[in-house]
């Protein structure tokens, strides 16, 4: 395990990831609305050494209860529209809906119109807009971190 | 590649002789009035047989090839074609209310029911499992996916050939390259072309390279399986370092973009190929010295042995495929017979004890990336051309592609009408290993279901698609 730690430790120091100085916190419940995986496996690289969301108050939360932040990725099939408004309406407000990458964005679809409801925006309003296909670790904490720097000013 | 059109009445008898003969399932599918199913034998090259439904519907072979189950459900489900036998033939695609029209019946005392998902709780994909436990041992598992059905097969209909690469490269990000390179495969076979030498080291370059940072992810994934954060968390950050080095050779972490059809759609100069031929041997030898750790870690291993286990006539029977088969004792990689690809000499990996368990599963993941990072140095060792195919062959109608992913065999196949697409179809892995998946949860503890999960890994988006 020390192995593990050392070449942990060396990474972090390589990448010299600055210090979060967020004085707030956002709590992120991730919904997949129809992606292709790619958006899921950036998102879940944002939480580890080498991107490290925590030092930014920002973190994913299992429960849609314990949410702050909706992280939509996909653009919004038949099959999961009902789940992702469930999840919506489970999350205490004030609550925050996040488009994540490009499908979610409506850019770009992929697929038989018919089978999707359409863009995130045809399904619930969106407050954080993420484009990318998908948006790497470190696009997916810059656009949260700009959303918290901008409520943070006019809020 | 050949198709053999079969008389509908002696459908059963024909599958049956070459499923005697030593031939495999590896992929049925509908178009128009017309089932399909292609075999595959080792040495010899994929065959497709072709028969007409008779007032919609065609004899069911799931009695005999249970590989087959879930295209023939599929096929009943997108494109209403109904089998014979296959009784009761479940809802797969289609979300029946009725939990009775896509579940196991299970009855008996203390039998209760755990629904989990379509979301889960971490950063997952969507589906949906529904385990039917007496106490927290898992009597039978159903997962009802195609929650993310995009219709990407149906989106191709009429179109022409080469514009539709995207849709298979993008049934899913982790087997983008293994999908439109099978794709890539069954358009050039349909229109007569062979790629060239360059062409071929291309691609072969981004499946291995697609093939380092999956295995790197599922090592990883497995770590959070037992919930051992610092294998976690060192695999992960190992995984990102070999998507910079993706991005750093193709400008994409996933390697989007860099196979077309028919041509190449990828170089790299010189100096950078030195670069990466260099962050790959660091990267190996950091990662054999992360996996030595989980090797000797014991609240790891304690976790894997006897979990799980997908013996080796039900992962036969099952059409299980990649690491999980081979895991399980059956030596059957498509890399060892991929003439359009750069895999001369290649060896099927074996683990130490073919157990079938999360422990084997797990040891033939770094057993495999061996493999990777020598061919890789090779691959790497001169600059990296785009290539591109001649004409070698008469056009025909069907065209069929087969490449190991990192998860299994994916079969990816186009059928061509007047020059455009009349029927693509994609067959990954994933879609292979789900009913194996199901199988090797059964009997187990609840609580060990994310780690045989993850001993799978396999993708929802390009099952679903």
């Amino acid at each position: 395990m020390f192995v593990l730690l050392r070449q942990l430790a060396r990474t972090r120091s390589r990448l010299a990831l600055p210090r979060g100085e967020v004085p707030h916190s956002l709590a992120l419940r991730h919904v997949d609305a129809g992606s292709c995986n790619g958006c899921e496996h950036e998102v879940g690289l944002a939480t580890t050494p080498a991107y490290d969301l925590q030092r930014f108050g920002l973190d994913v939360v299992a429960s849609p209860r314990h949410a702050d932040v909706l992280l939509v990725t996909g653009a919004v099939t038949t099959r999961m529209a009902a789940a992702l408004r469930t999840a919506y309406h489970a999350m205490p407000e004030p609550r925050v809906v996040a488009a994540l990458g490009d499908c979610a964005l409506g850019c770009g679809l992929l697929g038989d119109r018919a089978e999707f409801v359409g863009a995130l925006d045809d399904v619930l309003p969106v407050d954080i807009r993420i484009p990318g296909c998908p948006p790497t670790p470190d696009a997916i904490a810059g656009h949260l971190l700009a959303w918290l720097d901008g409520t943070a000013t006019t809020g | 590649m050949s198709l053999e059109r079969i008389d509908t009445g002696a459908w059963r008898e024909a599958i049956a002789a070459h499923i005697g003969d030593g031939a495999r399932f590896v992929g049925g599918w509908a178009v128009g009035d017309e089932w399909r199913v292609a075999l595959s034998a080792a040495g010899r090259e994929t065959i497709v047989l072709g028969c007409r439904a008779v007032d919609g519907r065609v004899p069911t072979i799931v009695d005999f090839v249970p590989a087959a189950g879930w295209d023939e459900r599929e096929a009943h489900d997108l494109h209403g074609l109904g089998f014979d036998g296959h009784e009761p033939l479940r809802a797969l695609a289609t979300h029946a209310a009725d939990a009775a029209a896509w579940m196991t019946p299970v009855d008996g005392d203390g039998v209760h029911e755990v629904a989990v998902g379509p979301i889960h709780a971490g950063v997952i994909e969507s589906g949906h499992f529904r385990f039917h436990v007496v106490g927290e041992r898992i009597l039978a598992l159903d997962p009802r996916l195609f929650y993310k059905h995009r219709g990407l097969e149906r989106a191709a209909d009429g179109r022409s050939p080469e514009d539709c690469l995207p849709l298979a490269q993008r049934a899913c990000a982790a087997c983008a390259v293994t999908n439109a390179v099978a794709y890539a495969h069954a358009v050039e076979e349909a229109l007569g072309l062979w790629p060239d030498r360059d062409l071929r080291v291309a691609r072969t370059l981004l499946l291995e390279l697609e093939r380092l940072y999956n295995h790197l992810h599922d090592i990883g994934a497995l770590c959070a399986g037992v919930g051992f954060a610092p294998g976690t968390m060192a695999f992960a950050a190992l995984k990102d370092r070999a998507q910079r080095l993706n991005e750093r050779l193709t400008g994409h972490r996933f390697l989007f973009g860099a196979v077309a059809a028919g041509a190449g759609a990828f170089t790299v100069d010189g100096p950078t190929a030195d670069a990466a031929r260099e962050i790959v041997r660091e990267l190996s030898a950091d990662a054999s010295a992360a996996w030595r750790e989980l090797e000797f870690a014991t609240s790891v291993q304690a976790r894997l042995g006897g979990v799980g286990v997908l013996d080796h006539g039900a992962a036969t029977a099952l059409g299980a495929a990649g690491p999980a088969a081979r895991a399980a004792g059956v030596h059957s990689d498509v890399r060892s017979e991929s003439p359009r690809l750069w895999y001369g000499g290649f060896v099927a990996a074996s683990p130490r004890r073919a157990t079938g368990d999360v422990a084997a599963r797990m040891e033939l993941r770094a057993v495999e990336l061996e493999t990777t990072y020598e061919a890789l140095d090779e691959l790497l060792a001169r600059p990296v051309a785009a290539g591109s195919t001649t004409r070698s062959a008469e056009p025909r109608s069907v065209g069929v592609g087969r490449v190991e992913s990192p998860r299994g065999a994916t079969l990816a196949a186009v059928e061509l009408a007047h020059g455009r697409i009349a029927r693509m179809r994609l067959r990954t892995g994933s879609y292979a290993n789900w009913p194996a998946l199901a199988h090797a949860a059964t009997g187990n503890l609840l609580p060990d279901f994310p780690l045989i999960n993850k001993s799978f890994e396999l993708c929802y988006a390009c099952v679903d698609r």
